[in-house]
């Protein structure tokens, strides 16, 4: 005969039952979130592929009056800002996080890490206003010296105002350097010690030490860390907005005024009122969407094949 | 012991919770409605609060209004989930289709769009419509152009480039002055139209009055289009206008309310701008408060549609007197009577309101 569990024991059997429905419940909750999102988007966009159809993709008009839409200048410009943050900004995170990783003592450390977690949490607006009040007046300088330099009278012409793509790729680098700066020194600080000063006690220098044992060792979560980067780029609404200049066509150069898709969608979804408007809005947020996932399976692939050599 | 005593709680909850939804039902088959709501523009949004705050202590009916852009407020009405919308732009026969039964524009004031501008000691700048229309086309590229100098005897404009500044956001401004454009030039209105929002041929975007004042402020030789309350309140200097009669016109709460008095179509429905009157500022609007024809729709008492005309009425009169305070033009008699005539043609299961 089997022993009768005690009371206390069946106490814990229902609590951690409860526990593990509460987890699962959670976990359930988020995939069908997302896939819900998913159908969501797809469903309310159904009129403007119905209008347009695939070539929705690449068509560079974007025009209310006449119901004329396409995503071309939006994904081109989304995708300009986010990897040309990335692009700049990487070095900088890299150089970061070594630093306070390996050079800097402790107590030099300690502030610096404080004040990276501080940026990364101010509110993306004030970066807008930064942007605004500070970027842009030197960019714009910077655009007259550079027109002049090349001799272009257009681009002396039109470059005064300094917001545009270039401003707004300088604004995304700076707002996403605190995250990835503080996620790659995370990983560096796990690298195990015995591999470290195995390296040492083998009479590598300590530029060596990083090169070939910290750096391959936290490969991997340096491209997570990018990849979160990035995708805090891509999906920047606010602060973008207030430096890019929000024109609706193709750009032509770094300094013409340009669109996100995040950015579009912010300024034009409240007063936009015909169907298709309206559809080809959620259908911007459809492509930002698709391009988040693709970023992030395409990250996964290049992790794997890092692991695998 | 312990579960049991969850599921009384969640009993409780639920039993709250479907007392208060019973209460909210209950509410609209009382005869004296204590509460309406309204949504859509932002743009006379301050006029709006003052004016529902004062009518809320002079009859004890609380007015609440969501300023969530035009657009929302059409879309609120179409799915009848307020009384009343709010739109700085009429509505298509479109969006009108839409909403599957007659709706009734009321005008609540006269809005009107400013040129602003940022050149060296805020020269008083005189433009016409062909110049103006230019200049937002991109073709007059520099302020010393011989067409603005040709406005502006006597004043000395430098050899700069304009910098066009445009909102970013669909917007009822966007739609007043993108309607004046359109009216005033036949190059604007085959190549970029009028509408909230518009595909512009040159300049950069600022997201709300803010954000184009802000883009104004930065660039030497901008210029953008923001209402009228805004750039008297930030002290931004504005440009004067050639309107139809060929005056020269200073935006003002005066003149933009002689834009409205002129003959009006019985609906007003109607775009004021480039107003035949001589003293008219030409880029001026009405905004209007919508309404449904027929109000004995979605389950609506009579009460509540009473309360809607009570309100309505008041705006149309009393409420006028709070207009200009707020930097708001007042409209004009005529407009007044055609909208009480509107607001008494309003029906409640075909038979007038009492």
């Amino acid at each position: 005969m089997a022993v009768q569990p005690s009371r206390s024991d069946r106490r814990e059997l229902v609590r951690e039952r409860a526990f593990t429905a509460a987890g699962l419940t959670a976990a359930v909750a988020l995939v069908t979130t997302i896939v819900l999102f998913l159908v969501q988007l797809f469903i309310t966009s159904r009129a403007s592929r119905a209008a347009f159809g695939i070539p929705f993709l690449w068509r560079s008009e974007w025009n209310p009056v006449t119901e004329q839409f396409g995503a071309l200048p939006m994904i081109i410009g989304t995708l300009i800002t986010g990897f040309g943050a990335l692009l700049i900004s990487t070095p900088f995170a890299l150089g970061i996080a070594i630093f306070l990783a390996d050079y800097a003592g402790k107590k030099a450390a300690e502030p610096v890490k404080y004040l990276i977690g501080l940026l990364g949490g101010l509110p993306s607006v004030i970066f807008g206003l930064w942007g605004l009040f500070v970027l842009v007046p030197i960019v714009s300088r910077f655009e007259v010296w550079f027109g002049k330099l090349v001799g272009s009278e257009a681009l002396v012409a039109s470059g005064t105002t300094g917001v545009g793509l270039l401003a707004a790729i300088l604004l995304l680098a700076i707002m996403i350097l605190p995250f990835s700066a503080s996620l790659i020194l995370e990983s560096l600080l796990v690298v195990p010690m015995e591999l470290k000063e195995g390296a040492l006690a083998l009479g590598a220098t300590k530029w060596d030490t990083i090169q070939n044992v910290e750096l391959p060792y936290v490969r991997r979560s340096m491209v997570g860390a990018l990849v979160l980067s990035l995708g805090r780029a891509l999906g920047e609404t606010m602060a973008v907005t207030m430096v890019i200049g929000n024109g609706m066509r193709l750009p032509h150069s770094l300094f013409d005024p340009a669109n996100t898709l995040a950015s579009a969608i912010a300024n034009q979804f409240l007063e936009a009122t015909s169907p298709v408007y309206i559809a080809s809005l959620i259908q911007l947020a459809l492509i930002l969407f698709v391009i988040a996932i693709v970023i992030n399976i395409a990250a996964r692939v290049i992790l794997r094949r890092g692991v695998q050599q | 012991m312990k579960n049991r005593r969850h599921v009384s709680i969640l009993l409780t909850m639920l039993a709250v919770v479907t007392l208060v939804a019973s209460g909210c039902s209950s509410q609209g088959g009382s005869t004296t409605v204590k509460e309406l709501a309204g949504a859509g523009a932002t743009f006379p949004y301050p006029l709006y609060s003052k004016m529902f705050d004062t009518y809320d202590g002079a009859t004890g009916v609380r007015v609440n209004y969501n300023s969530i852009g035009s657009g929302g407020g059409i879309k609120a009405l179409t799915d009848k989930t307020v009384d009343f919308g709010a739109s700085d732009a009429f509505l298509t026969d479109q969006e009108e289709a839409a909403m599957g039964a007659p709706v009734l524009h009321i005008p609540t004031c006269v809005g009107a769009v400013v040129l602003s501008y940022n050149l060296d000691g805020n020269p008083a700048l005189k433009l016409d419509a062909g110049v103006t229309a230019n200049i937002f086309l991109g073709k007059v590229i520099r302020w010393n152009d011989p067409s603005i100098a040709a406005l502006n005897a006597g004043l000395s404009l430098p050899d700069l480039a304009i910098t066009v500044v445009h909102r970013s956001d669909g917007s009822g401004t966007t739609s007043i002055f993108t309607s004046y454009l359109a009216a005033v030039s036949p190059s604007w209105k085959s190549t970029v139209g009028a509408g909230k929002s518009v595909s512009w041929p040159a300049g950069v975007g600022g997201k709300g009055n803010d954000g184009v004042a802000g883009m104004i402020s930065q660039t030497k030789g901008g210029i953008g289009y923001v209402e009228l309350v805004y750039a008297e309140q930030s002290k931004m200097p504005f440009a004067s206008l050639k309107n139809a009669s060929g005056t020269f016109v200073v935006p003002s709460l005066a003149s933009s309310a002689a834009a409205a008095a002129v003959s009006l179509p019985d609906d007003l429905r109607v775009v004021i701008v480039d107003s035949p009157a001589a003293d008219a500022y030409a880029v001026s609007a009405f905004t209007w408060i919508l309404v449904y024809k027929e109000q004995n729709y979605a389950g609506r008492t009579l009460g509540q549609a009473q309360a809607l005309k009570k309100l309505l009425i008041w705006v149309l009169t009393d409420g006028q007197a709070i207009n200009e305070g707020l930097s708001y033009a007042k409209l004009p008699a005529t407009a007044v009577t055609k909208a009480l005539a509107l607001v008494n043609s309003m029906t409640y299961g075909g038979t007038a309101i009492p």
